[in-house]
């Protein structure tokens, strides 16, 4: 009896901490919103606070989509990353269906070759794949913006995992009805495999939305711009407009966190 | 009769290498060309239009070690990598540790520690610009510090190091909970019943048990501490006085912004060098001590 009750305590009592922790982590974000709705002079009084006077003042979130097109940059991320997604998912798919269901001359080069690229880090990359793509032509381009990010070689290898985890009845019943390659693909294999698709869906979204590095580099004209690079534009050479960047940041970050929030299980899963 | 070609799995010779195409393609000409073309870069004089002009020897790589800011690049990067990486694993580890046995609360902190993974770099490296200001920000004032952060040479690094701990928070937290609930739970418990306490139960079983996904944690966060650039991009330019300068951001800066090809490549090949031999020790000195179950 007492040893339930000392275990209900210690659950409890790593309870508080976990959530204590767990504010402690958040706060950076919390004062960040927060100080979106504050005034520049209330951030020149001391002591700082970190709750604003009043959630009314929004002339901070006015200004991120008055001073920048702040719009347009949406539509550019949006667009980047839901192509991006949407292609690397199919070539993964095509890829991880050939490793799965075909046994062909040089299948295990090729596979090490396609994992293989995990070893080289993107950013090493970086200078010269932005030589190629100005070559190319595609600087300004959503084009030139996602080209870089298509080779998903992780995704690859989880569905080729979860492809070979199928089960031979299925496919044995699909031989049998003479079902091609395509519509196997698309009317079995997909699917049986819509969680493991949702995942790397939702985390490759993110990532995209996510990315700031490429996407600065490739574009120059403002209407191209995405939203991460967008919101560091903000800053004024004074650097004293808090409130603006903050609300900027914050306006980043909306889509992604409610992404997280609703889809938790299969983001978190992506971990794997 | 069905024409057997038509059926999954079978078929033309040609058919699976059909499938691989677009994906060898993408990675031949955005990953393993441009990986060839950086050696071949960094041994060549380049124009400022990117062309090859001419066979430079050693001359690039010559002249990034004959400047300064390039041991200093290095000794910054190593710097961060080498607090970042035992700092961030200490911390998640904590947490997961904290949180792995499931109770009532547990799905509301889950969610809470593991939301840094969603925020994109460029919006809490904002927020930390505001937070850590010497004068606006609220840390200083809440700890009772007068410390300059991003526009100290002293203190700047420490200030990226907050945000790249902070960083990767959320995905380690999440890798290592998945993992310690995957140790099996009879095994925890068993021993408990034989008096084994908290440090005997992780030393002995725990760690032992996670220990693969502890060394997949510490090589994605040592790669991913090798390239930091982001935050120092847009944050401090490298500065005040080079303190911050990173290898990936000299070579972003060198490249992209001089148009000093050649010796960009040889900074990205340095960058490289070095994450790979990283990833060789941890694997070596790991490979006793890990266990696969």
């Amino acid at each position: 009896m007492s040893g339930s009750w000392k275990r209900r305590l210690t659950d409890g009592m790593k309870g508080a901490a976990g959530i204590l922790m767990g504010c402690l982590v958040l706060f950076p974000l919390f004062y960040g919103l927060a100080g979106a709705f504050k005034t520049p002079s209330e951030f020149l009084s001391y002591p700082p606070r970190v709750l604003p006077s009043s959630l009314l003042f929004t002339d901070n979130f006015v200004r991120v989509f008055t001073q920048v097109p702040m719009l347009r940059y949406f539509l550019n991320s949006l667009i980047t990353a839901l192509f991006t997604s949407c292609v690397r998912l199919c070539v993964a798919v095509l890829a991880a269906y050939a490793f799965a269901f075909f046994h062909f001359r040089g299948e295990k080069v090729l596979f090490f070759l396609l994992i293989g690229t995990m070893m080289l880090p993107a950013d090493t990359l970086l200078v010269t794949n932005y030589q190629t793509v100005s070559r190319l032509g595609l600087t300004d381009t959503y084009t030139g913006i996602c080209i870089v990010s298509l080779v998903g070689a992780s995704q690859m290898f989880m569905l080729r995992q979860r492809f070979m985890s199928s089960p031979v009845s299925v496919r044995e019943a699909a031989r049998m009805d003479g079902c091609g390659d395509m519509r196997f693909i698309l009317s079995v294999l997909l699917p049986m495999s819509i969680p493991v698709l949702t995942t790397l869906f939702v985390q490759s979204f993110v990532a995209q939305w996510n990315a700031y590095l490429w996407p600065l580099m490739v574009t120059n004209r403002d209407s191209m711009r995405t939203v991460q690079v967008g919101i560091t534009m903000l800053t004024t050479p004074e650097g004293t407009n808090y409130g603006t960047i903050l609300a900027g940041a914050a306006v980043a970050m909306i889509p992604s966190v409610l992404l997280f929030v609703l889809l938790r299980r299969s983001m978190t899963r992506s971990a794997l | 009769m069905q024409r057997i070609s038509r059926s999954p799995g079978e078929g033309s010779i040609l058919k699976p290498y059909l499938f691989l195409l677009p994906m060898l393609a993408l990675s031949g000409v955005f990953v393993y060309w441009p990986f060839a073309r950086n050696i071949v870069q960094s041994f060549s004089k380049v124009s400022f239009r990117g062309q090859i002009t001419g066979f430079a020897g050693l001359g690039n790589y010559r002249y990034l070690f004959s400047r300064r800011e390039f041991g200093i690049a290095i000794g910054n990067t190593l710097r961060l990598m080498l607090i970042n990486v035992p700092v961030t694993l200490l911390l998640t580890l904590s947490l997961a540790l904290l949180s792995w046995k499931k109770t009532r609360l547990t799905p509301l902190y889950e969610t809470m520690l593991a939301l840094p993974m969603t925020v994109s770099m460029a919006s809490i490296t904002l927020i930390f610009r505001v937070l850590l200001n010497p004068s606006a920000g609220f840390i200083n004032y809440i700890l009772g510090l007068d410390i300059g952060w991003y526009t100290d040479r002293h203190t700047a690094m420490y200030g990226i190091l907050l945000l790249t701990v902070w960083m990767g928070i959320g995905f380690n937290y999440v890798l290592l909970l998945s993992a310690l609930r995957g140790v099996p739970s009879d095994l925890i418990g068993s021993a408990r019943l034989e008096g084994a306490g908290f440090f005997t139960i992780l030393f002995r079983i725990q760690l032992p048990l996670i220990s693969p996904v502890l060394l997949y944690a510490g090589c994605t966060n040592m790669v991913q501490a090798m390239m930091t650039s982001g935050p120092i991009l847009i944050l401090t330019q490298g500065g005040p006085s080079r303190s911050t300068t990173t290898l990936i951001y000299l070579m972003y800066s060198m490249g992209y912004g001089s148009g000093d090809y050649g010796v960009a490549a040889a900074v990205s090949m340095v960058a490289f060098g070095m994450t790979l031999l990283f990833t060789l020790c941890l694997f070596i000195l790991e490979g006793k001590r890990v266990h696969y179950q």
